[in-house]
């Protein structure tokens, strides 16, 4: 990636998932620091906490089926954050189910860039972390 | 309930008429008589009532009327129209207007009559029992729905997590013995993964409404070739795109990309090993009223006997192996839902070539 790695934050319920896709994160050559969470909950209260979110993109890529606070509860509390912290977090919703309207649901939000489906394909997500970067600087 | 009487309202502004029908059906039906149209109303709003009769010409309400005013509330009641004088305007309108069962003549002819009201009541049970069965029906469809549902969730999830971990071993150096190993769970996982998905597909197919979107074919086609070419085993394969578009193309991305997912592994799974190369080519033509897909694979191709069942449901699971028996069934059908028209050439020499037509939806 031309413009340096990017940083990622992982959220996601289950271990396995949450350990195999940062091992598979880990070992691309566009990815940064990762950050790993077990809820929602625990991802948005480190976030205000995050520093230096400005200074690389950030991807947040959030499991949607989860206990308690779900993906999209979390998107809607994500989706009440200032634009300062927002403006550098691209976000990815991670979905094990192939159902349609919990797709539909998630990409009409318009924080959510794609749902991607688990497993998760690292090269797909590196092309459309590349084509939203190339769009951001267009605009 | 069969040793119960059925229940007959019976409207009439003749009493004389009413006493001779309580008189002659009293033992086998339970009968409620009036010769007014609001006792009936009030009388069948506190009863399940399984006939109802009236006389069409009264000085109140025609037998007609009464009938259209009660059957919004009483629809299952079956209606009988008892009329004084050949009346066929009447008898007709009243059957036109869908309410009527039958019409009897007065004088009546007793034995008649009482066939009329035993074949409506027989009709009223068959209705009641339909209808009983339809909910059940519609229950069981419920059900199914939210097995899929929870199976598209809770079934898949773990498969999903297992397919994570292989991914990841394999990229990881665990030596030759494990790498294979590794493989081979993939494979089967894969297999599996592709089975629930081919089963929630189906459904998603026949329930989904249709969802537009614009549809970038070079993306969506690297998409599902990185997606099939492991799970298939296929890197050998030569899979080459050639895309010539013109402007936007819209169709329903999901169904699309149900029938080239099925079409592209396929053509990757039925690859000829004796042949030097395998090669899959997908050529796609757009133009701004629909695009045309053509996959094209040099593998074993179709036997002419099987050619024209390869899109039935379940043919290929006996024949061969390989297949789960419902990913042509798919295609065929989210290619109907797309408007469009899936077809196939093959032979057992040169391969198999699919060719999908489907409207631009722009």
């Amino acid at each position: 990636m031309s413009t340096g790695k990017v940083n990622i934050f992982l959220v996601d319920d289950n271990d396995i998932d949450l350990s195999v896709n940062s091992k598979l994160l880990g070992l691309t050559d566009f990815v940064g620091e990762i950050t790993t969470f077990t809820s929602a909950r625990k991802f948005l209260e480190e976030l205000e906490r995050i520093e230096g979110l400005a200074k690389q993109p950030n991807v947040l890529l959030l499991d949607i089926m989860m206990p308690g606070m779900d993906g999209f509860a979390c998107l809607d509390a994500y989706s009440q954050l200032p634009d300062s912290i927002r403006h550098h977090i691209m976000v990815f919703m991670l979905s094990s189910s192939i159902d349609r309207n919990d797709i539909r649901r998630a990409e009409n939000s318009p924080h959510v860039i794609r749902v991607l489906e688990k497993p998760l394909d690292v090269y797909l997500l590196k092309r459309l972390i590349e084509n939203n970067l190339m769009d951001q600087r267009q605009v | 309930m069969s040793e119960e009487r059925p229940r007959v309202v019976y409207l009439d502004d003749e009493e004389n008429n009413l006493m001779a029908f309580k008189a002659m059906f009293r033992r086998e039906f339970e009968i409620f008589t009036t010769t007014s149209a609001a006792d009936a109303v009030a009388y069948l709003n506190q009863h399940e009532v399984q006939l109802i009769l009236s006389d069409q010409k009264m000085p109140d309400i025609s037998g007609v009327e009464f009938f259209e005013l009660t059957y919004p509330d009483f629809p299952d009641a079956v209606r009988i129209l008892v009329t004084g004088y050949a009346d066929m305007e009447a008898v007709i309108d009243a059957i036109n207007k869908g309410h009527v069962y039958r019409y009897v003549t007065k004088p009546w002819n007793e034995n008649d009559f009482r066939v009329t009201m035993l074949n409506g009541v027989e009709k009223w049970r068959n209705a009641k029992e339909l209808r009983s069965k339809n909910e059940k029906l519609e229950r069981a469809v419920d059900e199914l729905e939210k097995f899929v549902y929870s199976a598209s969730h809770d079934l898949r999830a773990p498969v999903v997590s297992i397919m994570g971990v292989t991914n990841l071993a394999k990229s990881e150096n665990l030596g030759e013995k494990a790498s294979e190993y590794f493989s081979m769970i993939e494979q089967s996982t894969g297999r599996l993964d592709s089975f629930l998905q081919n089963l929630i597909h189906y459904y998603q197919n026949l329930k989904s409404d249709e969802i537009k979107t614009e549809i970038d074919f070079n993306l969506l086609l690297d998409q599902l070739i990185e997606k099939y070419r492991p799970l298939e085993n296929a890197s050998s394969v030569n899979v080459t795109k050639d895309i010539s578009t013109a402007g936007k193309f819209v169709t329903d991305e999901h169904r699309l990309s149900m029938v080239l997912g099925n079409l592209i592994s396929n053509a990757l799974r039925f690859r000829d090993s004796a042949k030097d190369q395998n090669n899959v080519e997908i050529h796609v033509v757009q133009t701004s009223d629909r695009a045309v897909i053509r996959i094209i694979d040099n593998g074993v191709g179709i036997d002419k006997d099987k050619l024209p069942h390869i899109f039935d449901m379940f043919y290929g699971t006996s024949e061969l192996s390989k297949g789960t028996g419902v990913g042509l069934y798919i295609a065929k059908e989210a290619t109907r839902r797309l408007n469009g028209k899936l077809s196939v050439t093959s032979d057992l020499e040169s391969g198999t070539r699919f060719t999908i037509e489907i409207p631009n939806r722009a």
